[in-house]
């Protein structure tokens, strides 16, 4: 399954095992992806990863 | 907008930290009524309640302790106020009310608890960590319907004291609150030194001077301050003593309460992408955050080993502050995504 960075538009091949919501690192631009499909093959940015106070 | 019975009744019970049973034994009640296989009080005074009893067991764990000061409960519109209402009672109420609505379900045991001390030592948390052993792990925080927290920074307390021969003040030497004075300022600009490469807050050793002391008898005087350290990742609180007593001169330092070291969760894994799918369901866009606070996941996520977030309708912002309230429409989409993550898991 081959789909495209959402940073770089780098070519990403998806292994068999992979899961959606799973989230893969871009081996060109090192961006957080995470899968939202598998048919069709679809990555967007991986959620932000914010910081606050809390406790 | 109808108020759910089951956050309605916590904040209707005014809990601080040791004062928790009114709110537990009402807790136990209502999950015995709401078809809960087994609720009851541990020996510490937890408020439990589980159901089913199947091999995989998930582990719901919020505090039902608050910090002091009560505010009368009330709601406007679609907001109701409370003490506890963000932190963390309606956390704990959207996990009782999910598993409730879910029932048994095949393979699964959830594990709901209301623990106590959360607010002060933890005792609740510390009770329970070597009960159970979940394959995955909720803590009952507030970040948001919409967010899930990955980690939370650690904590440390020390008491650094200087005890001297009292001098005169006309004459050259330091007093004993002099010398400590400069103890904080040299441990602050340690903290600044190792801060330098570290722009997030997660990421650095952050100290706050609680309060200071001076006494003496004409003989001997005495100075003390109280230190509570929030430490990174990268930074134990063994490290951190090390490094005290590397830092102070003569002056000597104590230990204070428990320490706990940082927690952050890994989120890559079956847990947080139900969390994912769940948010987008409810027509959200969801985010990850870390906290720069410390919570009952730091106590127990090192020793469970297992795949573990927090998770929790309200905005942590209103934490221990006099408006805290919570959007009942928040708190219904919370426990609809907690119903989703749970049976998906």
């Amino acid at each position: 399954m081959n789909t495209n960075c959402q940073e770089c538009d780098a070519g990403i091949t998806l292994e068999s095992s992979t899961e959606v919501n799973e989230i893969l690192v871009c081996p060109d631009c090192g961006v957080e992806l995470e899968v939202t499909s598998l048919n069709p093959p679809a990555l967007e940015l991986a959620p932000m990863e914010e910081e606050d106070w809390g406790e | 907008m109808t108020v759910p019975k089951t956050l309605l009744g916590l904040l209707k019970r005014y809990s601080p930290s040791g004062e928790e049973a009114g709110a537990v034994n009402f807790l136990v009640e209502h999950m015995g009524s709401l078809g809960y296989s087994q609720a009851y009080v541990d020996e510490v005074g937890n408020a439990i309640g589980i159901m089913g009893n199947g091999n995989r067991q998930v582990v719901l764990l919020g505090h039902i302790d608050t910090v002091p000061g009560e505010i009368p409960v009330r709601q406007e519109d679609d907001l109701l106020y409370g003490r506890g209402s963000v932190d963390a009672k309606g956390p704990l109420a959207a996990f009782v009310d999910a598993v409730a609505e879910i029932g048994e379900f095949a393979g699964f045991q959830f594990v709901v608890i209301g623990a106590v001390g959360e607010e002060n030592d933890s005792i609740g948390a510390r009770q329970i960590v070597d009960q159970f052993q979940p394959a995955a792990a909720i803590i009952g925080e507030p970040s948001a319907w919409d967010r899930v927290t990955l980690g939370y920074k650690g904590s440390a307390w020390a008491r650094i004291t200087r005890q001297q021969f009292t001098a005169h003040s006309a004459g050259e030497s330091r007093s004993a609150a002099e010398a400590v004075v400069e103890d904080w300022i040299r441990i602050q600009k340690w903290a600044e030194e190792y801060n330098r490469d570290h722009e997030r807050v997660f990421e650095q050793v952050s100290p706050t001077l609680s309060s200071m002391a001076s006494n003496g008898d004409g003989f001997e005087e005495t100075a003390s301050l109280d230190i509570s350290f929030r430490l990174p990742l990268s930074m134990t609180p063994q490290m951190l003593y090390k490094e005290l007593g590397k830092l102070l001169e003569a002056s000597q330092f104590e230990e204070l309460g428990y320490a706990i070291p940082a927690h952050l969760g890994d989120k890559n894994n079956p847990l947080v992408r139900s969390f994912l799918r769940a948010i987008r369901q409810q027509d959200g866009q969801p985010r990850f955050v870390r906290k720069t606070g410390t919570a009952d996941m730091n106590i127990v996520g090192p020793v469970w080993g297992c795949p573990i977030l927090a998770y929790g309708p309200g905005d942590s912002s209103l934490d221990h502050t006099p408006n805290e309230h919570i959007s009942v429409e928040e708190y219904n989409k919370a426990v609809r995504v907690l119903g989703a993550v749970l049976k998906s898991l």
